[in-house]
């Protein structure tokens, strides 16, 4: 158990920052209360509303593009770091992931997804 | 390197699948797509064959096996992908699905099977599992214009995945009491008197069951093969029925032999009940089906039970029974599924059998064979199938739940054998096709030899079925 000490005495320096601030604001803080304020997102958008129009599908395939990098992204990083220790084999092993990930995105592009129009 | 020997069956599938998916825009019909499926499937078989023995007995870290109990499930899956591939290729150009996708999916699905079956670490396995049915929920979909499509693949997907999810919760908490996630490692720490009372184990374990479970549609984890059959065109039902089920069943003998053979407690008791609740929820619920994809969903579930028999007692014997039976149903649901699609529209109503014997004689002779192989009458495999896992039931000493199976089974010959009479003795109603598709009627034969050739020489699949 002891080896997970470090992560309790993190939990807990964590808990007790975050409340000291929470607490010390609202000691120390003005109040000036408003109905936007109390809401529970103050980021400028509405936070209940009924969604108004479409959203387009083409953000859709972005995203999952966006997924498709996503990934290669990790693997390549841990990949890079052990790299010298796995040889020529290794650099091989990578360069089919990525072929068959770029197969992937070949599908995507020849079928349109990055047309916008 | 030596050890992609063990992965080529599954190298060769993925190597196809990759070039469907580059020249997709370029196949346009479903014929070429289905040539070069079978092609691969054929290429697998022989490869899996060619290199057996030759490669490591264990590849990957200890994480894939190449022992006989996976070439044989290599061999299974890539038979069942050509014999989907040929029912499918005149249903995908009347129901105008894009063709180097859908056999793309089929062939990444068949992929995962054959990875869960030579899987010796449950992470493997749950990878290849997940392959599998991520692709299934596509496949079950993709006939995008039909709002029963639709229902059927959100139905399949929520269900699925959160089975997915118990499962995987499973593999962490027997992880957590264990240390381990290969085979060997776990069935070394579970024979240990400290861990093998652990609680947490026993929950780990029954979640991985369930996970298992309902890859086979065991009831009470049943819930989506009907509506997920029923709304999937019927070559994805077929492909399904057979492939899914014999995946589960691939996975569950090895975790059941090689992970928890020494789990004495809960496992056997959680298979009971399942291979109980299976075959008699499964037959009762299929009387009062009038959809011919939904009674074979049923029949599939009530199977399901059947073939979990062979792995209650847990010895080598049992293992090679319900190899067995996944090999013969896959044969005998797929040439069932293809009478289904060959009939066309005709064929998803059980009206549509009315009197096909006078105007078709030789699809009725071929449904009635299915049939009576379902059933489990002699001389077809379904017989020699089924007599191997109650047999070893009984051996086992549970002569109980072999009686309940053998009275399943006359429940079952009713609505197995009501079909038989719709179409004999009724007035024929409307045209059927007077002949099927060539792909079809070839998927048809292969199934059919399968079914004879099993119940003649019951034993002629003994020198493979090589448990875990």
């Amino acid at each position: 158990m002891s080896e997970y000490i470090g992560i309790v005495i993190f939990f807990i320096l964590a808990g007790a920052v975050a409340g000291a601030l929470v607490l010390l604001a609202s000691v120390l803080g003005s109040k000036k209360p408003s109905p936007v304020k109390s809401e529970p997102f103050e980021c400028g958008k509405v936070p209940f509303a009924l969604p108004v129009g479409r959203l387009a599908i083409k953000f859709y395939l972005t995203a999952i593009l966006f997924i498709l990098f996503d990934v290669e992204l990790v693997f390549l990083y841990p990949w890079a770091v052990v790299y010298r220790s796995l040889g020529a084999w290794g650099l091989a092993e990578m360069a089919i992931f990525l072929g068959i990930l770029m197969a992937g995105f070949f599908y995507a592009w020849d079928n349109g997804a990055l047309d916008w129009e | 390197m030596t050890d992609l020997i063990l992965l080529l069956p599954e190298l060769v599938l993925v190597g196809m699948a990759l070039a469907l998916i580059l020249l997709a825009r370029h196949v346009q019909r479903a014929r070429s797509a289905a040539i070069g499926v079978i092609l691969a499937a054929l290429a697998a078989i022989y490869s899996g064959w060619a290199f057996s023995g030759k490669g490591p007995t264990m590849g990957f870290g200890g994480t894939i096996a190449g022992d006989g109990y996976a070439q044989f499930f290599h061999v299974l899956f890539a038979a069942i992908l050509a014999l989907a591939a040929l029912l499918s290729v005149r249903h995908l150009d009347a129901e105008r699905v894009p063709p180097a996708e859908y056999y793309a999916l089929l062939l990444l699905a068949s992929t995962g099977m054959m990875l869960a079956a030579s899987a010796v670490d449950l992470l493997i396995l749950y990878l290849g599992l997940e392959l599998m049915t991520l692709c299934s929920y596509i496949l079950v979909g993709i006939t995008r214009d039909k709002s029963i499509s639709n229902e059927a693949a959100i139905k399949y997907f929520l269900l699925a995945s959160f089975a997915s999810a118990l499962l995987l919760y499973g593999i962490t908490l027997v992880y957590g009491v264990t240390g381990a996630t290969e085979f060997a490692a776990i069935a070394a720490a579970v024979s240990e008197p400290s861990l093998g009372r652990h609680p947490l184990l026993l929950v780990g374990v029954a979640l991985v069951a369930v996970g298992l479970a309902f890859k086979i549609a065991a009831v009470p984890f049943h819930a989506w093969a009907p509506d997920a059959y029923q709304g999937a065109s019927a070559p994805v039902a077929a492909f399904l029925a057979a492939g899914s089920k014999a995946a589960g069943l691939a996975t569950l003998g090895r975790v059941c032999l090689a992970a928890f053979a020494p789990e004495q407690r809960i496992w056997s008791d959680i298979l009971v009940g399942l291979a109980i609740l299976s075959m008699a929820v499964g037959s009762l619920l299929a009387l009062s089906q009038s959809n011919m994809k939904r009674l074979l969903a049923y029949s599939s579930i009530a199977h399901a039970g059947y073939a979990l028999l062979g792995l209650i007692p847990r010895t080598p014997e049992g293992a090679s029974a319900t190899m067995t039976y996944a090999f013969i149903y896959a044969f005998m649901t797929l040439g069932a599924f293809g009478v289904v699609i060959g009939l066309g529209e005709r064929g998803e109503d059980l009206a549509g059998y009315h009197g096909l014997a006078a105007t078709s004689p030789r699809t009725a002779a071929l449904m009635f064979l299915f049939l009576l192989s379902l059933t489990g009458i002699p001389p077809t495999a379904g017989f020699a199938a089924k007599f191997g896992v109650i047999l070893s039931a009984v051996r086992a000493g549970y002569v109980g739940l072999a009686v309940l199976a053998v009275l399943c089974s006359v429940v079952s010959a009713f609505f197995y054998l009501r079909v038989a009479v719709l179409m004999y003795m009724t007035e024929p109603q409307g045209s059927a096709p007077a002949h099927f598709p060539v792909a079809v009627s070839a998927a048809l034969a292969v199934a059919a030899f399968v079914t004879i050739i099993g119940g003649i020489f019951p034993g002629i699949l003994a020198g493979w079925t090589v448990p875990p």
